[in-house]
């Protein structure tokens, strides 16, 4: 037991308990006010959750030194709405909606993982075609919610063209998701089994003149933000996450893959067509917010090719299995995970072999990777800490569920 | 992919009641609430360094906690369970794994029990006085009710 | 006409200007950075959506004016004054032709930077009255950085005075008369020996209107809206009035110093003199223009790199060029 008991940002102290409790966060540490003898106070300040750049509802309780950030702790849950609760009384093919609703910028992505793991109990053969347009939507999906991620990044260093121009490119993806399943962004279109339709006539084509133009205005977007010397001022060695830091901290997605560590669910782990297609995993080197912005749009143009091979190597056959309307998997436990933009979507599925899970756990990587912000904070002045939010690129439906 | 069995079995060798099993989950070990942090620190000194998910589940008897625990360099992943009894203590793993800090918070505030040695034991997602959501004996409307408001 | 009618004839006219200079920047700014945004910005009230600024300005007269009960009252109603009186003030020493002015500075420049630089008092006094403590971070910042780039703008424009001789800007226009071998007009921005003068003029100028990458002290994305969060109503319309003032007398001023203000070397004399206050106002609006494509594409500085180019960069720079022009002039003449 330590004998020193620190004062913390928070409530808590930090004696508690048999182990020693070494050093916590660098954010919930209180540092002293006063220098030099002089009588100077920190400042506390509440950043959210109605603050322009938090994303949604993040709320940092920030104490500054002037400008600098000395503590820092993030206070999530004004978008808590019971997911997990709502999805023991909704029926297997209903849980896609509550998805949807968790991670509303790529929907796509927990529909699947949800599938994913109710499939493991179910006795059903998933058919290939239905692989692929899992991953057509997937991939499509990754690029709309990725391009919002450019988009905000770019409103958060005050620049307003990039995020509409970024706007441009994923109205057309939208365009494209809705002859898809039906909807712009609430799409329930994965479902155990297979997906909701097959794809419409002349989608096809519609995604191939997409993609004819979209390298190209990636490119640009890349020197309209990337190529910017004062946008490389402020994103070049600021919220460094280490690799050692990243997998502490549970880091999954571009957050992990920035500070080196190769590991990407699609590749580690395949699922739906990814074994077949050939594509590549950026990585980072340093893990600070430039390497994170690289590492996104890097995955953006390994988005792209794929779907141009989903595309022309689409399968034949039908896009689902025979599933019974009401769908009562074996009881059992099952864990899937798939890589959604932001990073591990994880699914934790109990079954007790009635028509509604037992309990399903929803592991939102945006969480983890907004526990980490409370480590590197710190040390940073109240203009980076937008840009770090930003470049940890958390969706905060999927952080309160 | 998954880690043999036995290599799970050498490193918790010094753990009581460790229970080491193959499920569709993936591996298993269910421990001793009270070994836990022994545990899960042996694991993390055999280099199953990231905690990647926890959670709790309501068995209907008891509150099931679930570690995820993954090694990066042997490409490995384990499930620890232990057991916990509602209204319990559990204690907390951030010393090893700061990435339970908020997952042990949100599941102590949904299955109402309790933290210790945690720095911050604050509710996470819900506020003061709202009932643990995700114990079974918690009731969300029926759609009669929801109607009849 | 006694005097005292004349100048507040005058004072009116200025007062006149600066609220039509804010109708019609708001409408040119929404125009401009929608078509740089590959959007449309206004256009459903009135032709092409020229009335929306009125209607603005009429929902800001009419909407609810707001005084949080922590503020300080006095110093919450003063502050949209304190900033809005020295950015009209700014306007008295402007040439618009040779004719038309309010009042022949001898030392117009100087006046102009003076006025120009009682505004942070006013942002600092709007942003400590708010009782809050995005404003407070608004406040200073906007009192640092305008303290910070007060120093290199006055510094930058010192060559010309000395090549002048001059500090009345209507002396400085003049000077800038005629043409190099009949194409190329004398205007200093022609004249390499203020090439970095009018970088440096660009980079403070930008700092000192608060504008894009610059804008530190009403950051939307790191603090809110600054300075301006807790005010609402008219009192937020001043202070954006005066923000778009100041714009405009910054490009003004670049207009004449480096564009030579309201003259035009390929027109005859007359007509230059009859169109001079015209010339001076398309020259002027070019450069709004230009800021605002500035704002339309660039992300922002952050508050301590703003800081090391106005201390560290600019100040030694210009001080530098300073000693080179002098010696350069006198040689030279």
């Amino acid at each position: 037991m330590s004998d020193i008991c620190e004062e913390t940002l928070g409530v808590g102290l930090l004696c508690e308990g048999q182990h020693d409790p070494g050093t916590p966060p660098a954010g919930l540490r209180r540092a002293p006010s006063g220098v030099d003898g002089l009588t100077t106070e920190h400042l506390i300040i509440n950043m959210g959750p109605q603050h322009p750049s938090t994303h949604g509802v993040l709320r940092m309780i920030v104490e500054v030194d002037g400008e600098e950030i000395v503590a820092a702790e993030v206070s999530v849950g004004y978008l808590h709405r019971g997911i997990e609760k709502l999805a023991e009384h909704r029926r297997y093919d209903a849980v896609g909606t509550l998805m949807d609703r968790g991670d509303y910028v790529s929907g796509m992505m927990g529909e699947l993982a949800f599938a994913l793991a109710a499939e493991q109990l179910m006795d059903v053969e998933v058919p290939r075609k239905a692989h692929w347009l899992r991953s057509l939507a997937s991939e499509l999906n990754r690029l709309a919610s990725h391009l919002v991620w450019y988009g905000t990044f770019g409103l958060d260093t005050g620049a307003m063209g990039q995020f509409l121009y970024a706007m441009r490119e994923r109205e057309a993806l939208l365009d494209i998701l809705e002859a898809l399943s039906g909807q712009r962004m609430m799409f329930n279109y994965i479902r155990p089994g297979g997906v909701v339709a097959d794809m419409p006539t002349g989608l096809a084509e519609k995604i191939r003149t997409f993609l004819s133009t979209f390298d190209m205005y990636l490119d640009e977007y890349d020197q309209l933000l990337g190529g910017n010397e004062i946008f490389q001022a402020r994103v070049k060695g600021i919220g460094v996450i280490d690799r050692q830091m990243a997998l502490a901290f549970g880091l999954t997605g571009a957050n992990l893959r920035a500070a080196g560590v190769d590991f990407d669910i699609r590749k580690a782990r395949p699922y739906a067509a990814y074994p077949e297609l050939d594509f590549e995993v950026p990585l980072g080197s340093t893990g600070d917010a430039w390497d994170r912005y690289t590492v996104r749009m890097a995955e953006m143009r390994q988005s792209a090719r794929m779907i141009s091979q989903l595309i022309d190597g689409m399968p034949e056959g039908e896009h689902t299995a025979k599933v019974p309307r009401i769908i009562r998997p074996k009881a059992g436990e099952v864990y899937a995970s798939v890589e959604s933009s932001r990073g591990e979507t994880g699914i934790h599925l109990l079954s007790d072999g009635t028509e509604h899970p037992y309990r399903m756990h929803y592991r939102g990587p945006s969480l983890y990777a907004a526990q980490a912000l409370e480590e590197i904070l710190p040390g940073h002045l109240i203009a980076d800490v937008v840009m770090i939010i930003g470049s940890t690129d958390i969706m905060l439906g999927e952080l309160d569920r | 992919m998954l880690p043999a069995t036995a290599d799970i079995e050498r490193i918790l060798a010094g753990i009581d009641g460790v229970q080491i099993a193959e499920e569709i989950l993936g591996t298993v070990a269910r421990v001793e609430l009270a070994f836990v942090p022994d545990a899960l620190g042996a694991l993390k000194a055999a280099g199953y360094e990231s905690l990647v998910d926890f959670d709790g589940t309501d068995t209907g008897e008891a509150i099931e906690i679930t570690y995820r625990l993954r090694s990066y360099a042997a490409d490995r992943e384990v499930f620890v369970k232990a057991t916990v009894a509602y209204g319990g203590t559990i204690e907390s793993v951030w010393f090893d794994y700061p990435s339970a800090l908020m997952p042990e918070r949100e599941t102590a505030e949904l299955f109402g029990i309790h933290l210790a040695g945690h720095p911050n034991p604050k509710r996470l997602l819900t506020s003061d006085g709202v009932e643990p959501l995700l114990r079974k004996d918690v009731l969300i409307r029926t759609v009669e009710e929801v109607k009849a408001r | 006409m006694s005097t005292l009618g004349i100048s507040a004839l005058k004072v009116l006219a200025a007062l006149g200007l600066m609220l039509g200079n804010g109708v019609v920047m708001i409408y040119m700014l929404r125009k401009v950075l929608g078509h740089l945004h590959i959007r449309l910005g206004p256009i459903h009230v009135g032709w092409k959506g020229t009335l929306q600024t009125v209607m603005d300005v009429l929902k800001l007269l009419t909407k609810e004016d707001v005084t949080p009960r922590a503020v300080d009252r006095w110093l919450f109603r003063l502050a949209p004054a304190v900033v809005f009186v020295p950015s009209l003030m700014a306007y008295a020493a402007l040439p618009f032709s040779d004719t038309w002015r309010i009042t022949n500075l001898d030392s117009g420049l100087l006046y102009t930077f003076t006025a120009l630089s009682l505004i942070p008092i006013g942002i600092l006094m709007a942003g400590w009255a708010s009782a809050n403590k995005w404003s407070l971070l608004g406040g200073m910042r906007a009192a640092a950085q305008q303290i910070a780039y007060e120093v290199p703008l006055l510094l930058s424009v010192l060559p010309i005075v000395m090549l002048v001789g001059s500090a009345n800007l209507g002396t400085i226009v003049e000077a800038q008369q005629g043409t190099f071998l009949a194409v190329l007009p004398r205007w200093f921005i022609v004249n390499p020996l203020f090439w970095p003068t009018f970088l440096i003029f660009v980079v403070a100028s930008l700092v000192e209107s608060n504008q894009t990458p610059f804008d530190m002290s009403e950051a939307e994305s790191e603090i809110v809206a600054g300075f301006a969060t807790e005010y609402s109503a008219m009192k937020f319309g001043l202070l954006f009035l005066s923000e778009f003032s100041n714009q405009f007398i910054v490009s003004a001023l670049g207009v004449t110093l480096f564009f030579g203000g309201w003259t035009l070397p390929w027109l005859p004399a007359s007509v230059v003199s009859a169109l001079g206050p015209v010339i001076f106002l398309i020259k002027t609006y070019l450069g709004i223009f230009v800021m605002m494509w500035i704002r339309g594409t660039f992300p922002r500085v952050r508050i301590d790199q703003v800081m090391q180019l106005g201390w560290q960069r600019l100040i030694p720079i210009s001080l530098v060029w300073i000693v080179f022009s002098g010696i350069v002039i006198k040689v030279w003449s």
